[in-house]
Order: C-alpha cells, then sequence, then structure tokens
C-alpha cells in the first residue's frame, strides 16, 4: 500500500480526517502519521526556522522534517490545514516547498473546510498515488512514435495525434455520445496525415469519460486530469523543470494547477459561478454581433475603464454592458471589461486559495480569447502568463505525451 | 466544590491540583471522552463531525478557520460551566485540541472576560518558581468555596 | 482491518456507559514506588476496574467511582509523587493506540513536557514554602549608557 503522511495541525478538528483516510483508501493508500518526539519537535522547529505560534503548526514542520531526514518512511505526503488561516498558510507553503526542495517525495497541499468531502479530495490522492506508482512515467519529456491522445471533458472532446515530439493531428468536438465524439474527433485528427488507428504505438485517455474510453480502446493510459493537465501544460510551454501555475478558465468551470518539476502539488476547481466562467465571454460575444475568436482582439484594442460594470454575475452583469453600448459606449471597450470581469472573479473565487508560482501557463479554450489572457495577467499584478501551441488541447497533449514508451502496440503485432 | 477550568485545557498539573482540593477540574479530556464514546457518531477518531465547527458559531464567526470552530465547540462548553479558572500563560506546547493558537487566545480572552474568581500565572521555568506556581494555586483554590479543599 | 488510522472502534458495553472513565496515574521522577507495584496494589483492591501497565505508570479503566476510589488508595503510597489525569479514549483503542498510528497520541507530548517539573511539584506539595521570585529587569539607562561607553573605549584603544 502507498503510505501518504498526513502534514497537517488538526484535520480531526474540522471533522474531516475520515474524509481524508476514505479517498486515500479509495486509491489504494494509507495514511500514517511520522512518528517523533518531543525533543525532536523542538529541535527540528528551531531548525526550520519559522516562529509559529501554534504548537501543531510545529508539530508539522517536525513531521516535515522527519520525511526528509527519511525518520519516516512515506511514499507521498498531503500537506493540509484550515481555509482562511493565515498562520497555517504561511506554514503549508513553507512545508511544501521545503519537502519539494529536500526530497523526491510527491506533495499535495489542501485548505479545507468543514464541509470538506472524501470526492473532493479523489483528485488530489489520485494525483498522488499516480505520481508514486507512475513517477517514471510523469518523468517523461519527450513523446517518441506515433501516439493517440484523447481528452474526453464534459463539454467538449479533444484528440491529439502525436509522433516524435511534434502534434501532427487535432481534433476537437462538442461531447455528446461520449464514443462517437471520440470517433469524430479521432477521425479529425487521422484527417490530416495519413495513418490510421492500426498504425498507433499508444492511446492515452483522461477527461471525466476517461475510464468508458479508454476500456472501450483498450487504452494504455487512462489517467486524471490533474497530472496530465500538468504535464501537457509544462510540456508546451517547455517549463518542466522548476515552478509553474496551470489556469484553464473553462466553459463551465475553472481549474488551477501549481506544479513543481512537472508534477502537480495543488489544485483548486470551482465551478459554481458563470459570471467566473468561459460562459460569460460567450454570452457578451453573442450581445456584441462579434465569433468568440474575435472577441479577444477587440478587448485588446478597448479600455474597461470606460464602461461601466457593477455586477460580476452573468444576469446582472451582462445587463450592464447593454446598459453601456446602449449609452454609446464602444464595442472594444465592453468586450474588454467582460474580460477584465472573469479574471478578477477567477482571482476572487479562486487564484487566492492557492499560492500562485510564476510563469503562469493559461490552457483550455478561453486562453485563445487574447483579452482574456491580458486580464488574467493585469489582475495578477502584471505576472507573466504563457499561452502555449496547441493550449486548448492540454490535457490530449499530456495524455499523447505520457502514453508514449508504454504503448507497444506495433511490436505486439511483429511478435 | 467548584467547577474550575482550567487552561491549557488538559494540563496534568493543574487538574491534578484541583482534584487533591477537592474541586471538580473541567478537564478536555473528560469532554472528550464523552464525544469518542458516543455510539451515535462514527467519525474517527475524535468524533467531530460537520456539526461541531457549525457548534463553534457560537464562540466565533463564520470567517474563523473550521479548525477553530471544531474546537471551541468542545472547550466553549467547559468554559460555560465555570465557577471558577486558572490560566497559566506560556505553558509548554501542547498538541492536538491545543494546538491551535488562535483557539488558544480565544479560549484565554473567554476565561478572562467571565465574572468568576481567576488565577493567572506564568508556567515554572526553575525549582523555585515551582513552588511558588504550587503554592499560588493551593492558596487559590482553598480561597473558593468553603465546601470545597480537605 | 483496514490499514486507516480512523477506523470506526468497536467498544464495549462497558465503554459506553456514560459512568466509565479512564485515568493515567504517572509517577513523577522522584516517586518510591515502581510501576509494577502501582498495578499490583491496584489489583489487591478487588474493585471491578481494569488495570494496565504503561510506561509512564498505569492506566485504570471502569466506572468512575471504582476508578476513583482505586486513585485515592493508591495515592497513599507516595502522595507527593503519583499524579492523575483523565483521559479521553479508552485503552488501546484503535483510533488513539500508538501502535496502529504509527506515532504518539498528540496529548502524550504534552505529558511529557509536564512530567519535567513533577519532581519540583512533588517536593512543593511536601514542603509547601514561600519563595521570593525575583523577575529580571531591564538594565538601567544610565548603566546601559556605561557600558556601551566602555566597550566603544575598548574598541578604540585596540585600534590605536
Amino acid at each position: 500500500m502507498v503510505k501518504i503522511a498526513l502534514v497537517s495541525c488538526g484535520t480531526e478538528y474540522s471533522g474531516i480526517q475520515k474524509e481524508i483516510e476514505k479517498a486515500a483508501l479509495t486509491f489504494g493508500a494509507e495514511i500514517i502519521l511520522p512518528e517523533i518526539d518531543l525533543d525532536y519537535i523542538e529541535e527540528s522547529y528551531t531548525k526550520f526556522g519559522f516562529s509559529a505560534q501554534s504548537s501543531s503548526l510545529k508539530l508539522m514542520i517536525a513531521r516535515a522534517m522527519s520525511i526528509v531526514e527519511g525518520r519516516c518512511k512515506a511514499d507521498a505526503v498531503f500537506v493540509a490545514s484550515c481555509f482562511r488561516c493565515a498562520e497555517a498558510a504561511l506554514v503549508r507553503n513553507e512545508v511544501r516547498r521545503f519537502l519539494q526542495e529536500n526530497s523526491r517525495i510527491p506533495v499535495v497541499t489542501y485548505s479545507f473546510t468543514e464541509k470538506t468531502k472524501a470526492d473532493e479530495l479523489f483528485i488530489r490522492m489520485e494525483a498522488l498515488v499516480t505520481t508514486v506508482a507512475r513517477r517514471s512515467i510523469l518523468a517523461r519529456e519527450k513523446q517518441e512514435g506515433l501516439t493517440l491522445g484523447i481528452d474526453s471533458g464534459s463539454t467538449t472532446t479533444k484528440v491529439i495525434l502525436m509522433e516524435n515530439n511534434k502534434v501532427i493531428g487535432t481534433g476537437w468536438n462538442p461531447t455528446k455520445d461520449i464514443m462517437e465524439s471520440v470517433y469524430k474527433g479521432t477521425e479529425q485528427a487521422f484527417a490530416e496525415t495519413d495513418y490510421g488507428w492500426d498504425d498507433l504505438d499508444g492511446i492515452g485517455t483522461t477527461g471525466y469519460g476517461r475510464i468508458t474510453i479508454g476500456k472501450e480502446l483498450n487504452a494504455e493510459l487512462i489517467q486524471e486530469e490533474l497530472s496530465v493537465n500538468a504535464k501537457g501544460a509544462v510540456y508546451l510551454a517547455d517549463k518542466q523543470r522548476g515552478e509553474a501555475t496551470v489556469l484553464d478558465i473553462g466553459g463551465m468551470d475553472n481549474k488551477v494547477i501549481t506544479v513543481n518539476n512537472g508534477i502537480p502539488d495543488n489544485f483548486t476547481m470551482g465551478g459554481i459561478c458563470a459570471g467566473a466562467s468561459g460562459r460569460f465571454l460567450d454570452m457578451t460575444s453573442r450581445r456584441l454581433d462579434v465569433d468568440i475568436t474575435e472577441l479577444g482582439p477587440l478587448a485588446v484594442s478597448g479600455d474597461y475603464r470606460n464602461a461601466v460594470l457593477n455586477s460580476y454575475c452573468i444576469v446582472f452583469g451582462i445587463q450592464d454592458l447593454v446598459t453601456t453600448l446602449a449609452a454609446g459606449g464602444s464595442k472594444a471597450d465592453v468586450a474588454d471589461a467582460a474580460c477584465h470581469s472573469v479574471a478578477q472573479q477567477v482571482y476572487e473565487q479562486q487564484l487566492q486559495e492557492i499560492d500562485i508560482r510564476e510563469p503562469l501557463i493559461q490552457v483550455g479554450g478561453t486562453s485563445l480569447i487574447t483579452g482574456l489572457v491580458e486580464a488574467v495577467s493585469t489582475t495578477l499584478g502584471g505576472i507573466d502568463v504563457i499561452v502555449p501551441d496547441y493550449s486548448q488541447h492540454i490535457g490530449a497533449v499530456g495524455a499523447a505525451l505520457l502514453v508514449s514508451g508504454l504503448g507497444t502496440r506495433q511490436e505486439d503485432k511483429k511478435a | 466544590m467548584v467547577k474550575v477550568a482550567i487552561y491549557p485545557p488538559n494540563s496534568l498539573v493543574l487538574g491534578d491540583l484541583i482534584e487533591r482540593k477537592g474541586h471538580t477540574v473541567l478537564a478536555l479530556q473528560k469532554a472528550m471522552s464523552k464525544k469518542v464514546r458516543d455510539p451515535e457518531i462514527d467519525s474517527p477518531p475524535m468524533n467531530i463531525t460537520e456539526e461541531d465547527p457549525l457548534k463553534g458559531l457560537k464562540y466565533a464567526a463564520i470567517e474563523v478557520p473550521s479548525g477553530v470552530r471544531g474546537r471551541m465547540a468542545v472547550i466553549g462548553p467547559l468554559i460555560d460551566e465555570a465557577e471558577a479558572a486558572i490560566i497559566v500563560d506560556d505553558a509548554p506546547i501542547g498538541f492536538g485540541c491545543i494546538g491551535c493558537a488562535r483557539t488558544n487566545e480565544l479560549t484565554m480572552f473567554c476565561l478572562r472576560k467571565k465574572d468568576i474568581p481567576k488565577l493567572e500565572l506564568e508556567y515554572p521555568t526553575n525549582r523555585d518558581e515551582t513552588f511558588d506556581f504550587v503554592g499560588k494555586i493551593n492558596k487559590f483554590l482553598d480561597t473558593l468555596d468553603g465546601e470545597g479543599g480537605n | 482491518m483496514s490499514a486507516n488510522l480512523a477506523i470506526s472502534p468497536e467498544l464495549s458495553k462497558e465503554e459506553l456507559d456514560p459512568d466509565f472513565t479512564t485515568r493515567m496515574i504517572i509517577l513523577g521522577p522522584k516517586a518510591n514506588v515502581s510501576e509494577n507495584e502501582i498495578v499490583s496494589q491496584m489489583h489487591l483492591l478487588d474493585l471491578p476496574i481494569t488495570v494496565k501497565w504503561t510506561c509512564y505508570g498505569a492506566m485504570v479503566s471502569g466506572n468512575e467511582e471504582d476508578v476513583m476510589m482505586a486513585i485515592k488508595e493508591i495515592r497513599k503510597l507516595d502522595p507527593y509523587n503519583i499524579f492523575t489525569k483523565s483521559r479521553g479514549f479508552p485503552p488501546g483503542d484503535p483510533r488513539r493506540c500508538r501502535g496502529h498510528r504509527y506515532g504518539p497520541r498528540e496529548g502524550f507530548h504534552q505529558m511529557e513536557s509536564e512530567y519535567r517539573i513533577l519532581a519540583d511539584v512533588g517536593d512543593a506539595l511536601k514542603n509547601p514554602k514561600d519563595v521570593l521570585i525575583e523577575k529580571p529587569k531591564p538594565v538601567d539607562v544610565d548603566e546601559l549608557v556605561e557600558i556601551v561607553n566602555e566597550s566603544i573605549e575598548k574598541e578604540d584603544s585596540a585600534e590605536k
């Protein structure tokens, strides 16, 4: 069993300990607490150098230290503290950095509330277990052979065909019947080449539909989107070493992933407000009567400060934009205001929960809206934002990359 | 016999001294004991559930971290019940229930603002201070309610 | 059994009784009795209690009245060096058992640090005395100025 060391100041007091363990157990892992004595706590806390007032944070530091010093045999570490606790957030991030800088053990962090349930933790635990069990796969930095990556999302299905470290075909269409969308997307990808199903070395799947598709196509890799998207993003942005943040503002939900040497270590996802999603921009472009692909350049040419936008809400915010237009405001200013509104709302709702590390790699369909990318950078104080090629196909690229080396279809045929 | 709240709420020395004088110590472990042996709750290890941080709203606002409110759901009722209090500043580090500085600050404040006999003193760092510490606590306990003490 | 830490225990009927209590008997560093003696003495009391030998002394559990009676009797062996504290979890509870959790429960560290003053606490109980505690005060300003001047003078003469 994979041993996940829990480094926290009190998951038990928020009533979520059982949920954490349930999530770990689902993926064949068990939670352990590093054993330490009182002298060691004081010694390691002094060595670490963070003067925390809460003794459980000292305990947290000592537990991390015991993992780094090899006193505790752990395969992975889950670092967690209460949401909205400033003291714990500081220690949580420093402990995370300390573990990553001084060991090769994968780390995932989380800030919880009493409402945290096991299913919210599933993807984190799965990513941790994956990193442990499949470290060699995640270490892959180059794609080899001919591989197909499929990302079956809730709204769209993306397909990527790669050959010898190059993307040679792409497919993209709305997810209707899961398999039908996959076959259609794959046809699109093959259409740009002379290859067909029989030429593939391997298939990798990710996204909500990954298991169904994976079984149907006998995929060599079926992987959650956290590891795959993180890997795909740093691969395309050529940032496989060091730290980065991956931001995906989706049509329905948003993902923010922090990455260290290509391996994800924290993640936040939200989907409760349409005003913080691509949907808001979709509505705006319809109101402005421009194609969504034109919205970005239009926004870049405008100035959001000239448009009155008193609400982030998809209902009231859009009404404000209409009012601005009626009062003679320019389409460009309105487009820019919409982009800023979404960027700020994503910041309010999600980016504040996570320690943003530069560079920020923006991916997903909305990363093609240049006005939004600019607005994200402004909102984060002018941070460096990279939008790599094929950013809208990130999951599929990640899957195609990670499956290379696993697929032996052509060799099997010869044998 | 007087019910004495203590800080740290799980102190061995304070609890022992109070009981020696025949008073009742409002120890955290006793509250935990009831909780962890409640057959109706299945939220190991502490049997603190999602409901507890909500109960903690009586002592701290919703914007306060869930861990503070969850701990206050157990410590708060002890403060409510207190008829006297002994608060020790700079006590040695304790973990778990009392491992959160924010909870501890709130606990001490709630005890201090209560209109009950209180003794506040510092944790001893040497032999003389320990004699002074024990002496002051015993004298304080003797002043509480004539029925107490032995 | 699941390998998880937070497993749901199967408590006995006795442990589920609201009057059930668990007490830790802690022997101070100057105790004249051994853990062994404490445990045997407890057994001799013939009370319906469960006694367990531990690294710090003993753990006794049962009906609160019986447990407190046992503690009262056992304290007589060495009144100033036998301390007691209640424990939240029943003995051997898998939610808090050291062997199962790979580490000591959090409360143990608290006890470990308080143990360090138990010898003096025992002495203070045995022979109470009033002591004068002088808190160190910040150094007097004039004295500080004098010290600063002295060290400057020293440095100056060293440079020459």
